[in-house]
């Protein structure tokens, strides 16, 4: 018996397939946004809101990820945005390979800016590069606000917050301060955005947010 | 759920490796696993075991080593282990702070039957 020397991050193999993805966005001046959240925190939802107010400023691309059905990819096309849909076949996250091959079907060069709607999963999406500038997530007030301190991972990997139904609020116990000082713990850094894709509070800037970092982008920053 | 998709990051470079070291059969496969992964260590041990039937590692053992989360108080630059990121610094008492440790999803090395001289390469 010998003791073989390995020394290998496991997900060294995802790393390399996202820094080629990273520096396919960087040449063709695309700006990637990797949108993440648990099911049923309202992606697909502020998405097709999203597509309506940006259509005509950028050219929006989106790529949804799903275990199956077509339906989030079906809805968001409605709206007047190109929409390639990735089936994961049973996978709860999207990985960077994955995302490889949907540029065959998005070429990055048709794009100012393209968002990932990652697989609805509040663990597993945190832990995969993809090749993006940025990883953005929901936290919905339905959910509790106890995430942060239960799902680490995703909030320490975020650049923001978009804090969701705010509309609900008063119908759950959800205290707002105490949900962003944890996801603040966790990432000092993060920006937040109270947001309600129904009655439109903070839908502006939201988009506002994402037209900022298409050009801090391009400007390479 | 994602254990399946590490376990097969594993498999594959467990075989390359085994390969390059004369091919023989692998009993043990040891790793660092962080506590800050999403990562639970009975669901990867049962994804692995999978990976690793009808591979030159069928019925290796995963050996997972455990690694503490350690941070960084931004504040007061206390350095220690905590059980959650959110909690405060025992120094100061500010939440959270930079992960030094706790990420690692790591193999480190493998035990690897030796092949008998007739089996060997010349």
């Amino acid at each position: 018996m010998t003791e073989v020397t390995i020394e290998r991050d496991v997900l060294s193999d995802n790393d390399r397939a996202a820094a080629a993805n990273r520096a396919r966005f960087r040449a063709a001046g695309t700006y990637v946004l990797n949108l993440m959240s648990g099911p049923g925190a309202g992606k697909t939802t502020l998405l097709e809101r999203t597509a309506e107010r940006l259509r005509d400023r950028v050219r929006l691309g989106v790529i949804v990820g799903d275990i199956q059905t077509c339906r989030d990819a079906d809805r968001i096309g409605r709206h007047g945005v190109r929409v390639h849909q990735v089936n994961t076949g049973g996978g709860c996250h999207l990985d960077a390979r994955m995302v490889a091959a949907a540029l065959g079907a998005m070429d990055p060069a048709d794009f100012d800016v393209l968002i990932v709607e990652n697989v609805g999963n509040l663990v597993c999406p945190a832990e995969f590069d993809l090749g993006e500038h940025d990883k953005a997530m929901i936290l919905s007030v339905t959910e509790g606000a106890d995430k942060p301190a239960k799902y680490p991972l995703m909030f320490h990997e975020s650049r923001l917050m978009l804090l969701g139904k705010v509309d609900l609020l008063p119908h759950v116990d959800f205290d707002p301060e105490a949900a962003v000082a944890d996801a603040r713990a966790l990432n000092p850094g993060l920006q937040v955005i109270r947001l309600s894709s129904r009655t439109g509070e903070g839908l502006d800037a939201w988009t506002d947010w994402l037209v900022g970092r298409w050009q801090a982008a391009r400007q390479g920053e | 759920m994602h254990e399946v998709a590490i376990a097969q990051q594993m498999i594959e470079a467990v075989v390359e490796t085994a390969g390059r070291h004369g091919g023989g059969h692998v009993r043990v496969a040891r790793m660092l696993l962080g506590r800050l992964t999403c990562v639970d260590p009975e669901s990867l041990t049962f994804a692995f075991e999978v990976a690793c039937r009808g591979t030159c590692a069928q019925g290796c053992r995963l050996e997972i080593q455990r690694v503490p989360l350690v941070l960084r108080c931004r504040e007061c630059g206390d350095e220690g282990q905590r059980e959650q990121p959110v909690d405060p610094c025992p120094r100061c008492g500010a939440r959270g702070g930079d992960v030094l440790q706790g990420r690692e999803i790591r193999l480190t090395t493998l035990d690897v039957d030796d092949l008998l001289p007739a089996e060997g390469v010349a």
